[in-house]
């Protein structure tokens, strides 16, 4: 057993701690009201990510855990460290800002999909773009949710149907992160509503294919940095070259199941967002306990603000280990789904309540914006923490569904 | 570098105490709780098996365990009986008290005799019911009479000590001096003037709670022990490491509560299915198992900071606020999960045929061992506010909060 991070981990902590500090928090909220971050920043930041050779936690993807092909020949699972490295540089990301997180140029959400399902040929061509970003930024988008479809990822309606050498996809998709300007999107549609998740489909669209289009651009409670968009299809075609994973893939289950492994490695990035966002919200509120609170006399408020930030603190640390066991257990090679669930639910709600305890210890003067004072910023938006990604209760359901014997779902 | 797994000599340890927990430990709770204590037969395993003297160092010829290593086996002792975590253990808290306030060659003094005799028993006389109106400290007092000290007073929450060999009393040596005028004693059985009273406790009857009398118990200079300069800082490490030991124990009491209440709601049906398979059930068994996940990963890391503490590679502050955040925790989680174990029972729940009624007693009970949430948060606090350890506000008194130990 060990609970030291290693020197590596450690200086990227630092090294993103110290920017987060000193340059990302300073524009935070101009970004959050300009709902958008200049393109030379996130320029820099690329260049910034690729001097620390590669995505260290400041990209959205994981490290997908070890997956069969990846097996040594002795038939041992690989082991590493990069999901739980990448937990570390999310939490002090979002601890500056977790809009620029979801800012960040690459694959994004797009990315493991298509790391888990899809073919050589595909990788190539859907990373390659991403090599060189040093002239254009580019982002990958995934785009599963619909407006009658959210939980119910079973239920959703955009239809696709193969013609000879293309599918032509029908539908629309809402609420997808960096939707408008992505190269490309994963995108989910059926075959036929009737057979369920058996019917699912999974398909790399590409910016500027005919009939696909973007629709609105959300006005959001917070993250109004990111982008959030509709996305609409109608008689859109696209490739068989295109349809993630090959032909061959969908003879089982295994259209569903690309939406779903995608989850048990971005669950735990997301929860260490938000365990970041408390983070900052708690840190927040300490230094404003010393700096205004702590006068010589005894107020009896006093002790009731100790043990509630005491209590803030505690949740958040139970978050960060269930957290960081769930990117461990990807680490060794373990299966996660449970851990991961567990991870976000408890995170989204640790976070958020550290969000809401923090401006109560702050009172008045927590409610009010500024580049310095950002803890009513963080309130709005560490709330979608506990929403995108699966629901509180979709957690639940993942959790139960694991330690119940026979239960098929609700 | 991260690593949740014990290491191999741990699980094997693990696996053994995991064991005897199964299948000698949770079937015959019943029978302990009756008998109020564990049977010659049981307690005979435990020493066979070393778990006597889990807590005593490598100095006074013990195992000398890493406090990781001290945390798994109190999880899987309370995963078969939480009482069993304080009767089955020997010199127990007495064997840490020592190890933080007494330097080497006293710790081998005390201790060594449970190694000799490791079916002997220690116990720790901390605690008093009521405060002193005029001033903080005890009113058990220790009084330097001719060439002896003369100790009178009553001692409460005393945990193990109707069959302990040796107490650890602690009593008031110098009234102005207040809290920092409390003295440690080594009181052997049999003292003339010793007197142990068992008391009936809502839960953890196995563990033998008692209050401890003295009358003109008369003590030579060398029973008493606090000469180190920082002897008040070497307490609070003590009630923290005790407290996180409690942790752990209520680490298996939720799993034992939640697996067992998984169990059942698997079969027992209602309007047609199996009740698990309503939301609202399946929902709070899900909530029970984060809890668990994380206390027991909260006080691993607790645990593991106390070793790097030691190894000088984390510093003592780090190893209080997690102890701190992993005990208030897991207290909590322990309550909840008993509780919840009971309620989805339904009214059988409430019936001691299930196990699920003394899981709720248990959690309750060790709600008040060691140390309380309100201690530890306000320790916790202190520590993130950069306030001193003032350790007569923060160690558990009549004053703050009585707790057993
Ligand atoms: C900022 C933002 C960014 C997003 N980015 C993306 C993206 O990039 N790509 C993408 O595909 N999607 C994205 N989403 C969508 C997100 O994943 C969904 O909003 C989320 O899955 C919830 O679905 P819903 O909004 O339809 O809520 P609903 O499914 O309608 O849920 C409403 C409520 O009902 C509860 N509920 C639903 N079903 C059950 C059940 N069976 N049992 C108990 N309770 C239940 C839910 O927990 C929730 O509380 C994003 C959303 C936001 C807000």
């Amino acid at each position: 057993m060990d609970f030291l991070l290693s020197d590596r981990q450690k200086a990227l902590r630092e090294g993103i701690h110290g920017f987060a500090a000193s340059v990302i928090r300073p524009q935070a909220l101009s970004w959050d009201l300009n709902a958008g971050i200049p393109e030379p920043f996130l320029k820099q930041m690329v260049q910034m990510a690729a001097q620390m050779g590669g995505q260290l936690g400041v990209s959205l993807e994981p490290a997908v855990a070890a997956t069969p092909d990846e097996m040594s020949e002795s038939g041992e699972k690989k082991k590493s460290s990069a999901n739980l490295t990448a937990l570390i540089g999310a939490e002090e990301m979002a601890w500056g800002d977790a809009g620029l997180l979801l800012c960040l140029p690459g694959p994004g959400l797009g990315g493991p999909p298509v790391r888990a399902s899809g073919t050589p040929e595909q990788k190539e061509r859907f990373f390659g773009i991403f090599k060189d970003m040093s002239e254009t930024l580019a982002w990958g988008a995934y785009g599963l949710t619909e407006p009658g479809a959210g939980s119910d990822v079973a239920g959703i309606r955009a239809s696709c149907r193969k013609e000879g050498d293309e599918w032509v996809i029908n539908g629309r998709k809402c609420f997808i992160t960096n939707g408008a300007r992505a190269a490309w999107t994963v995108v989910f549609a059926t075959i036929d509503p009737a057979l369920g998740r058996a019917g699912h489909r999974a398909f790399v669209v590409e910016k500027g294919t005919p009939g696909f289009g973007v629709g609105r651009i959300e006005e959001k409670m917070g993250l109004r940095a990111s982008e959030t968009a509709e996305l609409v299809f109608e008689e859109c075609r696209i490739p068989s070259a295109n349809l993630l994973g090959g032909e061959e893939s969908y003879r089982s289950k295994e259209g569903f199941m690309t939406a779903m492994k995608t989850f048990d490695n971005t669950r735990p990035l997301v929860a260490s967002m938000a365990v970041g966002i408390g983070r900052a919200a708690y840190e927040y509120a300490r230094d404003f306990v010393k700096e205004n609170y702590l006068l010589p006399r005894s107020i009896p408020r006093y002790a009731a603000i100790a043990e509630r930030l005491a209590k803030v603190g505690r949740q958040l640390e139970a978050a960060r280990m269930v957290t960081w066991r769930a990117g461990w257990m990807a680490d060794q090679g373990i299966p996660n789904a449970k851990e991961a669930s567990m991870s976000k639910a408890i995170a989204g709600q640790a976070a958020i309540n550290a969000c809401i305890e923090a401006i109560d210890i702050c009172g008045a003067e927590g409610t009010i914006a500024g580049d310095h004072r950002l803890l009513e910023k963080w309130f709005r938006d560490i709330k979608v923490y506990d929403i995108f990604e699966g629901t509180g209760n979709i957690q639940r359901i993942v959790i139960s569904k694991r330690v119940i014997e026979g239960l098929k779902g609700f | 570098m991260i690593d949740f797994a014990p290491n191999e000599d741990q699980q094997a340890l693990q696996d053994a105490v995991r064991q005897f927990a199964k299948t000698v430990l949770a079937p015959r709770a019943r029978e302990t709780e009756k008998l109020r204590g564990f049977a010659p037969d049981v307690q005979a395993t435990a020493v066979e098996m070393g778990l006597s003297i889990a807590s005593i160092p490598e100095s006074a010829g013990g195992p000398g365990f890493p406090f990781v290593t001290r945390v798994l086996l109190e999880e899987e002792l309370a995963a078969g009986d939480p009482a069993a975590a304080y009767a089955l253990a020997g010199p127990g808290a007495f064997a840490l008290a020592i190890t933080e306030i007494c330097d080497e060659a006293r710790c081998k003094h005390f201790l060594t005799p449970f190694v000799e005799h490791p079916d002997r028993f220690g116990a720790v006389a901390w605690g008093e019911a009521k405060p002193v109106a005029e001033r903080g400290g005890f009113g058990t007092s220790a009084k330097w009479i001719g060439n002896s000290f003369t100790l009178d007073g009553t001692k409460s929450y005393v945990v193990g000590a109707s069959r302990a060999d040796t107490l650890l009393v602690f009593a008031q040596v110098d009234d102005a001096a207040e809290w920092n005028g409390v003295g440690a004693f080594v009181v052997p059985k049999g003292t003339h003037g010793l007197s142990i009273e068992r008391v009936t406790t809502l839960g953890l009857d196995g563990a033998d709670i008692a209050s401890v009398r003295l009358e003109h118990v008369r003590l030579p200079r060398a029973s008493y022990l606090n000469e180190a300069k920082d002897w008040s800082h070497r307490l609070l490490r003590f009630f923290v490491k005790n407290a996180l030991l409690v942790a752990a124990r209520c680490t298996g009491l939720q799993r034992a509560a939640i697996e067992v209440t998984r169990d059942y709601v698997q079969t027992r049906t209602a309007f047609g299915k199996p009740i698990g398979h309503f939301q609202a059930v399946a929902f709070n068994i899900s909530d029970r198992f984060i809890d668990l996940e994380a206390s027991r990963a909260m006080v691993h890391r607790a645990a593991f900071l106390w070793d790097a503490v030691a190894a000088d590679q984390a510093t003592e502050n780090e190893a209080f606020l997690a102890s701190c955040r992993a005990i208030g925790f897991a207290q909590e989680a322990a309550m909840r999960a008993g509780n919840d174990a009971v309620q989805l029972h339904g009214g059988a729940g409430f019936m001691r045929d299930y196990p699920v009624e003394k899981y709720m007693r248990d959690a309750k009970q060790l709600q008040v061992c060691g140390m309380t949430t309100t201690q530890t948060d306000q320790l916790a606090s202190r520590i993130e506010l950069g306030l001193p350890l003032e350790w007569s506000l923060l160690i558990p008194s009549a004053e703050s909060q009585n707790v057993f130990v």
